[in-house]
C-alpha cells in the first residue's frame, strides 16, 4: 500500500473514517515509519490546537448589546416638556377652531395675529398710565422729603445749641431703649 | 430540551418581545462568536464591536430565521458575511473568496513528506500554542475561518459546510490545508 495522504491522517486523528478505512490506515501505520512519524507530528499539533486560549467577553457585554438594541429613553428637560405641551395645546386649539368656525388655517392664523396686535394696542396705553402714576408717586415722595428737610433746618435755627443737644441725646436714648424693650418682648414671646 | 429546540424556543420568545430570551441568546453565543471574530480581525476592541454588531443584525432579522436550520449556523453565516464585508472595505486581498474557490478546485491530495522535521522534540506544548496563534494570523482568511470553526468553535464539518454553502469535502480540504500551512509556519525560524 502506498503512503497515506495528509487528509487520511487528519481524518484518522479526528475519528472521521469509516471502520474499514480506519482498519486500512492502521494496517499501513504498523509497517510505515514515515506515516507513523507524520501521524505523531499531527497529533501533537492537534493537541496544541485544542488548548488555544479563549477570548473572554467583558462581564457587562450582554448589557452593552441590549443597550444598543434598546437605547434608554432620554427624559426631556421640564421646560422643554412645558414648551412642547404648550405648542401641542395651541395646535389642538387651532384644529378645534378650524372645525368649529369652518375657516381654513390661514385665515385663523391671520385672525389670531390680529387679536394679539389688538391686545397689545390696548395694553400699551395702560402701561403708559402705570408709568405716569409711578413717576407721580416719586415726585410726591421727593416733595415730602424736601419739606421735612426745610422744617428741620427751620427748627435748628430757632432752638439753641444746648437744647438741640438735649433733644438729640434724649431721642437717641429713647430709640435705644425702645430697641431693647422690643427685643426683650420678642424674646419673652419666643419663650412662651 | 436539545440545544436546537432550546434556540428555537428562545428565538420565538425574542420575536414576541421577551428581552430576557434575547439576553440568553447573547450569553450563550457571545464567547464562541467573539473567539471566531477575534481571531479573524485580530484586535480585541474591534472584535467586541463586530460581535455586538452581529448580535444587533441578528436581533433585527430574527423574523427571517428559518427554524429548519440550526440557529448557530445562521448566526455564524451572518458573522462571516460581516467579516467579509469588513475585509472588502479594507481592500484586504487575504479574504478573496474567488481566489480560494479556484485553489479548492486545483488542489491535489496532500501527501506525507518523506523527510519531515519533527516538531514534537523542538517545542514545548505552550511554545507550540504561541506559534500556532501567530501562524493563524498569517494564513489566508478562508482557511483561517474554517480552522477556527472546526478547532476552536468545535463545529462539525457538516455545520461548516452549511454555513459556507460549500460541499463537506471542500471544507475538510480547507481545514487540512490550514493545518498544514500552520505547521509549515510553525517550523519557520523566527
Amino acid at each position: 500500500m502506498k503512503c497515506l495522504t495528509i487528509e487520511q491522517i487528519y481524518l484518522y486523528i479526528e475519528k472521521e473514517l469509516s471502520p474499514s478505512e480506519n482498519k486500512e490506515v492502521e494496517n499501513h501505520l504498523r509497517v510505515c515509519p514515515v506515516c507513523q512519524k507524520a501521524l505523531e507530528e499531527r497529533k501533537l499539533l492537534s493537541q496544541a490546537t485544542e488548548s488555544l486560549h479563549l477570548w473572554e467577553a467583558p462581564p457587562d457585554f450582554t448589557q452593552q448589546v441590549m443597550a444598543r438594541i434598546f437605547p434608554p429613553k432620554v427624559s426631556l428637560p421640564a421646560w422643554l416638556g412645558t414648551l412642547a405641551t404648550g405648542f401641542a395645546s395651541m395646535v389642538l386649539c387651532f384644529f378645534i377652531l378650524t372645525l368649529v368656525t369652518g375657516q381654513n388655517l390661514r385665515s385663523l392664523l391671520l385672525s389670531f395675529t390680529e387679536t394679539v396686535f389688538d391686545f397689545l394696542k390696548y395694553l400699551a396705553p395702560l402701561f403708559v398710565k402705570v408709568l405716569k402714576l409711578a413717576s407721580l408717586l416719586v415726585t410726591i415722595f421727593q416733595r415730602f422729603a424736601e419739606f421735612l428737610l426745610k422744617g428741620l433746618t427751620l427748627l435748628t435755627s430757632i432752638i439753641s445749641m444746648e437744647l438741640q443737644i438735649i433733644i438729640i441725646s434724649t431721642t437717641i436714648i429713647l430709640i435705644i431703649t425702645s430697641i431693647f424693650a422690643l427685643r426683650r418682648k420678642l424674646v419673652f414671646g419666643e419663650k412662651t | 430540551m436539545s440545544s436546537m429546540n432550546e434556540d428555537k424556543n428562545l428565538v420565538d420568545r425574542a420575536i414576541l418581545g421577551e428581552k430576557e430570551a434575547f439576553e440568553m441568546i447573547i450569553q450563550k453565543y457571545q464567547q464562541p462568536l467573539l473567539n471566531y471574530i477575534g481571531r479573524m480581525v485580530g484586535e480585541r476592541e474591534l472584535a467586541l464591536d463586530f460581535t455586538q454588531e452581529v448580535f444587533i443584525k441578528i436581533y433585527s432579522s430574527l423574523r427571517s430565521y428559518k427554524p429548519q436550520f440550526k440557529f448557530s449556523t445562521w448566526l455564524y453565516r451572518i458573522a462571516s458575511n460581516t467579516i467579509i464585508d469588513y475585509w472588502r472595505k479594507k481592500k484586504i486581498d487575504a479574504f478573496s473568496m474567488d481566489q480560494q474557490r479556484n485553489q479548492d478546485k486545483d488542489l491535489p491530495p496532500l501527501q506525507v513528506p518523506a523527510n519531515e522535521q519533527p516538531l514534537a522534540r523542538k517545542f514545548e506544548i505552550s511554545q507550540l500554542r504561541e506559534k500556532i496563534e501567530r501562524a493563524l494570523d498569517r494564513i489566508p482568511g478562508p482557511l483561517r475561518e474554517v480552522f477556527i470553526w472546526r478547532h476552536i468553535n468545535e463545529l462539525s464539518y457538516e455545520e461548516i459546510a452549511e454555513i459556507k454553502g460549500l460541499p463537506t469535502g471542500t471544507v475538510k480540504n480547507r481545514v487540512f490545508q490550514a493545518k498544514e500551512m500552520i505547521r509549515s509556519l510553525v517550523e519557520e525560524k523566527p
